[in-house]
C-alpha cells in the first residue's frame, strides 16, 4: 500500500494526547471544476476526539470537501495540514494510508465476501500465497469486539442489515487505524434503536481520540452526538459554532441564507368526511396483517413506525407493485382490483417511492419524457404517435406549476437536484390526473429549501381533494404535515391517532409496540 | 457534484452537455466512415463506383437488418445473441416449405420470417417470464435453432427452388438495361436491390418506432430503469418481449434475403452474425447498460463495419488480417465511447 505523501518530512506516530488538539485543518480551500467554482475560501479543521458536524444544502459542497479530505480530489488552491504536516494526497488510499477513512452514504461492501474478507479485502494476512484465515478471522473478530458489536466476522455481508454493514465499515476504518473518520450520512437508513448503537460506537470513538467528520441532513439527532458545526452555503464557507451554543433554527437559517420561519407551510387543506380510499384486512404473509384504513378526501393520512415495520410493503402492495394474499382496497366505494401498477394507475393511484434513482426516475431520459412517461396515451394518437407539440406543451406546463429548476426539458434527470427530481415525479402522476398519491419518504436526501417547496404542494394536492397518505421516519415531518397518522408496529396498525392531539412520544410509544389496544379510527 | 436548486445545473465536466457530446459521437462515426470512404477510393479505382455501392449496400444490408433488432434488444438492456442461427433456420423454413409443400415463394418467405418471430418469442418469454439472463436465454436459442436447421435439412444446402425464389434477394427498382444493336444487354444503371430498399424502408420505419412512438419512448424507459418503467405503469415484460420478436422476425427477414440471393438454404449462413450485429449497434453509440441507442448509429455502424470488409477486400487485404482491424475497430469505437460516458 502506498504510503500518503507528506511534504516537509514524515510523520512521527504521536502519543494519544488530550482531545482539543487539532487533527486536521483546511485553510482557504478552493476546488474549481470546468464552469463551475464547487468550493471558494473554505475553512475547516477538526480536533481530536470530537464530532464535528459539516451542514449545507444539497449542492453546497459537502461531498467535494469529504472528496478533498479524503484524497479523491486535489484542491485548486487552499492547504490540508494533518497532524501538523501540510499534506497533499495523491488518491484516497494514500489518505487511508496515514488515517483518514471515510465511510460512504452507499457502502462499499462487496455482498458475496464474509464479513472478514471483507474487512482486510486486499490486506488479507497471508500465509506465503494462501490466506492466513485464523488470523483474519481473529483480526476481523479484534475490530468487531472494539465496537462492541456482535457480528459473525464468518457470516456473508448480504445476509447483513443496513446498520450492520455499517458497522463492518466502521470496524474496517479502525483496523486500518485511522484517525480521521467521516461518515456520510450514516443514519438515513437507519431505525431508531439502530441509530441508538451508532450512536453509541461513535461517542466511544470519541472517547478514544478520533476525529469524526459527521454529515447528514438529520439536524434532529445532532444535538447527541456533535459537538462542533462547521455550514456551507454555494460552495462558501459560512460559520463553524459550539453546537452547545447554537441551534437548529439557527444551523438552518444560515443554511438557507435566510432565517426560516417555520419548516412547514401553513396546512390549507381541510379534510372532509368523504372516504376516497379505503383498505381492508391487507394481509401479506410473514410482511403485514390485517391492515385496516380509511382515507379522506382532502387528507394528509401519516404512515409512521420504525424501519420494516411494513410501510412501505403495505403502500407498494395497494399499488400493485408486490402482491397482496388477502384484503381488499376500495377507490371511491369501488373495490378494486389490481394486480400490477398499471393497473392501479389506470385506477387512479400513485405511489412516489422512496428510492427516486432507482425505482422514480428514469435517470438517463430527459425531464419532459419522465413527466409524460406514465401517462402516454395523452400526448399521443390512437396509433401510439406522440405529439411532440402537445409534449412539449405538458412538459412546460408542469414545470412552471412546480418550479422546476431545468435549464431545459430536454436536460436528463440525473443531472438535476433531488428536490427537482422528487418534483419531476409529482409532476408525472399529477399529469396522470391521480386521484391518491402515497409519498414514501418524499423528503429524503433533499434540501430544506426544495422539502418546504414539496411540503407546499402536498398540502396543495390534498386542498384540490386528491388523498395524499405520507409514509415518513420523521416524526417532526409526520406532526407538521399529516391531519392523521397509522403508526405501524410489526407488520399491523398499532394505532390511528388524530395529529393534533398527539406528540413524538405518543407516536413512539405506538411504534414501539408498547401503545394501548389499538384504537383504529 | 450534486447541483443547487438556486443555479441552473451546469454542463458536465469537459463543458459539453450530453446533447452535445451525443451529436460530436455521430459525428465522429460519420466522419471516420467519410475517411474510410476517401481512403479507399484513393487505393483502388474501383471502389468509388456506382456498381461497387450497390454491392457494398447489398453487403451491408444482412449487418443493419439484424443490428436494427440488436439496437432494439440492447437498449432494453438485453442481448440477442441468436440472430445468425435464426436466420438459417428461418431461410431453411422457408426453402423447404417452397419445396416439400410447394407454397408459393411470398408465403414461404412470410412462413420464414413468421418462423424468426416465433423464435425471438421464445427468447422473449425466457427471459420475462423465466427470468433467464438474456445471454443465457439466447445463447440457448442460437444452438437449438441451429441444430433444428441442421437437422431438418440433414445438414445439406436446398437448392432447386426456381428463379422465383431469387427475386428478393437478385431483383433491383429501376433498372435500366439497353439493349444494344448488336442484341447484347447493357446495363446502364443497375438499379436499386430490393434488399437495400427493404433496409431502408424499415430502418426509417423502426427508427420513427422509436423516436415518435409511446412503444419506443417505453423501449427506452425499460432500458433506462426498469423497476421506475414498471411503478409508472409501463408493461415491461410486454415491452422486452416485443424487441426480441422485432429481432427474431428481422433475422428470419435477412435469412430469406440471405437465402434468396444465392437460391439456395444454406443451414450453415449467417454463423457469428449476430456478433456483426451488435458490433453494428456498439460502432453506432449503443450503450450495451440500456437506455441508449439509435437507429441512425447503428445504420452508420453496419456500414463502417461493410465498408471497411468491401474496401479491404478490394485492397487484397487478407481475410485474417480484415478480421484483426474491424476487431481493433470495435475496441477503439467502445473505448471513445467509454471516455465520452466517463464521468
Amino acid at each position: 500500500m502506498p504510503s500518503g505523501v507528506i511534504a516537509d518530512g514524515r510523520i512521527d506516530a504521536p502519543p494519544i494526547r488530550a482531545a482539543g488538539e487539532t487533527l486536521l485543518s483546511l485553510e482557504n480551500i478552493c476546488k474549481e471544476f470546468p464552469g463551475v467554482k464547487a468550493l471558494q475560501g473554505v475553512h475547516f479543521n477538526l480536533r481530536r476526539g470530537e464530532v464535528h458536524a459539516v451542514c449545507g444544502e444539497n449542492g453546497a459542497g459537502k461531498s467535494t470537501l469529504m472528496k478533498i479530505i479524503s484524497g479523491v480530489y486535489a484542491p485548486t488552491s487552499g492547504r490540508l495540514v494533518y497532524k501538523g504536516q501540510p499534506c497533499s494526497f495523491a488518491s484516497p488510499l494514500e489518505a487511508e494510508a496515514v488515517g483518514i477513512a471515510i465511510i460512504h452514504q452507499e457502502l462499499n461492501l462487496i455482498p458475496h465476501l464474509s464479513v472478514a474478507e471483507n474487512i482486510y479485502l486486499a490486506r488479507e494476512p497471508r500465509r506465503g500465497f494462501f490466506v492466513d484465515r485464523k488470523a483474519l478471522r481473529a483480526n476481523a473478530k479484534a475490530c468487531l469486539d472494539r465496537l462492541g458489536v456482535a457480528i459473525d466476522p464468518d457470516r456473508l455481508v448480504r445476509e447483513l442489515s443496513v446498520a450492520q454493514c455499517q458497522m463492518v465499515e466502521i470496524a474496517k476504518a479502525l483496523s486500518l487505524d485511522a484517525q480521521v473518520l467521516i461518515m456520510d450520512e450514516p443514519t438515513s437508513s437507519l431505525t431508531e434503536q439502530e441509530t441508538r448503537l451508532l450512536f453509541k460506537v461513535i461517542h466511544d470513538l470519541r472517547a478514544s481520540g478520533v476525529g469524526i467528520v459527521y454529515i447528514s441532513h438529520r439536524l434532529d439527532e445532532m444535538a447527541e452526538i456533535v459537538d462542533r458545526v462547521t455550514v456551507l452555503r454555494d460552495g462558501r464557507y459560512i460559520a463553524t459554532d459550539d453546537f452547545a451554543a447554537t441551534s437548529v433554527d439557527a444551523i438552518v437559517a444560515r443554511m438557507v441564507g435566510r432565517s426560516l420561519e417555520e419548516k412547514f407551510p401553513e396546512r390549507r387543506a381541510r379534510p372532509t368526511t368523504d372516504v376516497i380510499l379505503s383498505a381492508r384486512g391487507l394481509t401479506r404473509h410473514r410482511v403485514f396483517q390485517d391492515i385496516d384504513f380509511d382515507l379522506y378526501r382532502g387528507e394528509i393520512l401519516g404512515f409512521a413506525g420504525l424501519m420494516g415495520a411494513g410501510r412501505t410493503e403495505v403502500a407498494r402492495a395497494i399499488f400493485g407493485a408486490d402482491t397482496l394474499d388477502a384484503g381488499t382496497v376500495s377507490l371511491e366505494g369501488r373495490v378494486l382490483d389490481i394486480r400490477s401498477p398499471r393497473d392501479a394507475i389506470k385506477a387512479g393511484l400513485a405511489y412516489l417511492s422512496e428510492d427516486r434513482k432507482a425505482q422514480g426516475l428514469a435517470v438517463k431520459m430527459p425531464v419532459d419524457a419522465n413527466m409524460t412517461l406514465a401517462n402516454m396515451e395523452a400526448v399521443s394518437n390512437r396509433f401510439g404517435v406522440i405529439d411532440f407539440t402537445r409534449h412539449a406543451e405538458v412538459a412546460k406546463e408542469y414545470i412552471d406549476l412546480l418550479s422546476i429548476k431545468t435549464p431545459s426539458p430536454d436536460q436528463p434527470v440525473r443531472l438535476l437536484s433531488g428536490g427537482n427530481q422528487q418534483k419531476i415525479i409529482i409532476g408525472k402522476w399529477l399529469f396522470r390526473q391521480s386521484r391518491v398519491l402515497i409519498f414514501d419518504e418524499p423528503t429524503r436526501g433533499i434540501d430544506v429549501g426544495a422539502k418546504f417547496a414539496i411540503y407546499q404542494i402536498m398540502d396543495e394536492l390534498a386542498a384540490k381533494g386528491i388523498g395524499v397518505i405520507l409514509i415518513s421516519s420523521e416524526l417532526p415531518e409526520i406532526l407538521g404535515m399529516t391531519d392523521r397518522v397509522a403508526v405501524f408496529h410489526h407488520g399491523r396498525i398499532a394505532g390511528v391517532l388524530e395529529t393534533a392531539a398527539t406528540s413524538q412520544e405518543e407516536i413512539m410509544h405506538f411504534a414501539s409496540g408498547y401503545g394501548r389496544p389499538a384504537g383504529r379510527g | 457534484m450534486t447541483m443547487t436548486v438556486t443555479t441552473p445545473p451546469a454542463p458536465a465536466r469537459g463543458g459539453l452537455t450530453d446533447r452535445q457530446k451525443d451529436i460530436v459521437q455521430k459525428f465522429a462515426a460519420l466522419g471516420s466512415l467519410l475517411v474510410l470512404i476517401v481512403v479507399f477510393s484513393l487505393s483502388s479505382g474501383a471502389f468509388f463506383t456506382v456498381n461497387n455501392g450497390m454491392t457494398i449496400a447489398l453487403q451491408v444490408t444482412s449487418i443493419a437488418l439484424l443490428g436494427i433488432g440488436a439496437t432494439c434488444v440492447i437498449i432494453t438492456g438485453g442481448i440477442d445473441l441468436s440472430v445468425g442461427s435464426v436466420l438459417a433456420l428461418s431461410g431453411v423454413i422457408a426453402a423447404l416449405a417452397v419445396k416439400e409443400l410447394g407454397m408459393p415463394v411470398p408465403f414461404a418467405m412470410m412462413f420464414g420470417i413468421l418462423t424468426g418471430a416465433f423464435c425471438g418469442l421464445v427468447n422473449g418469454i425466457l427471459v420475462t417470464r423465466l427470468r433467464l439472463p438474456p445471454f443465457i436465454a439466447t445463447l440457448g436459442m442460437m444452438l437449438i435453432a441451429r441444430g433444428v436447421a441442421l437437422q431438418i435439412t440433414g445438414a445439406r444446402a436446398i437448392s432447386g427452388l426456381g428463379e422465383s425464389f431469387g427475386v428478393l434477394g437478385n431483383g433491383a427498382l429501376f433498372r435500366v438495361v439497353t439493349i444494344a444493336d448488336d442484341g447484347f444487354p447493357t446495363v446502364v444503371f443497375p438499379g436499386i436491390p430490393y434488399p437495400v430498399i427493404l433496409m431502408a424502408v424499415i430502418a426509417v420505419a423502426v427508427s420513427l418506432m422509436l423516436n415518435r412512438s409511446v412503444l419506443g419512448r417505453h423501449i427506452y424507459a425499460v432500458g433506462s430503469n426498469s423497476e421506475a418503467a414498471r411503478l409508472s405503469g409501463v408493461d415491461v415484460a410486454g415491452v422486452t418481449r416485443f424487441t426480441y420478436v422485432l429481432s427474431g422476425a428481422l433475422a428470419g427477414l435477412t435469412g430469406c434475403v440471405l437465402m434468396s440471393r444465392l437460391v439456395t438454404a444454406q443451414p450453415n449462413e449467417g454463423v457469428m452474425y449476430e456478433l456483426d450485429a451488435i458490433a453494428s449497434a456498439v460502432i453506432g453509440g449503443t450503450s450495451l447498460i440500456g437506455g441508449v441507442g439509435t437507429i441512425s448509429g447503428t445504420f452508420i455502424g453496419s456500414f463502417v463495419i461493410g465498408i471497411l470488409r468491401n474496401g479491404l477486400n478490394m485492397n487484397g487485404v487478407s481475410a485474417f488480417t480484415q478480421q484483426i482491424i474491424i476487431g481493433l475497430v470495435i475496441l477503439l469505437t467502445v473505448w471513445i465511447d467509454q471516455l465520452r460516458n466517463r464521468k
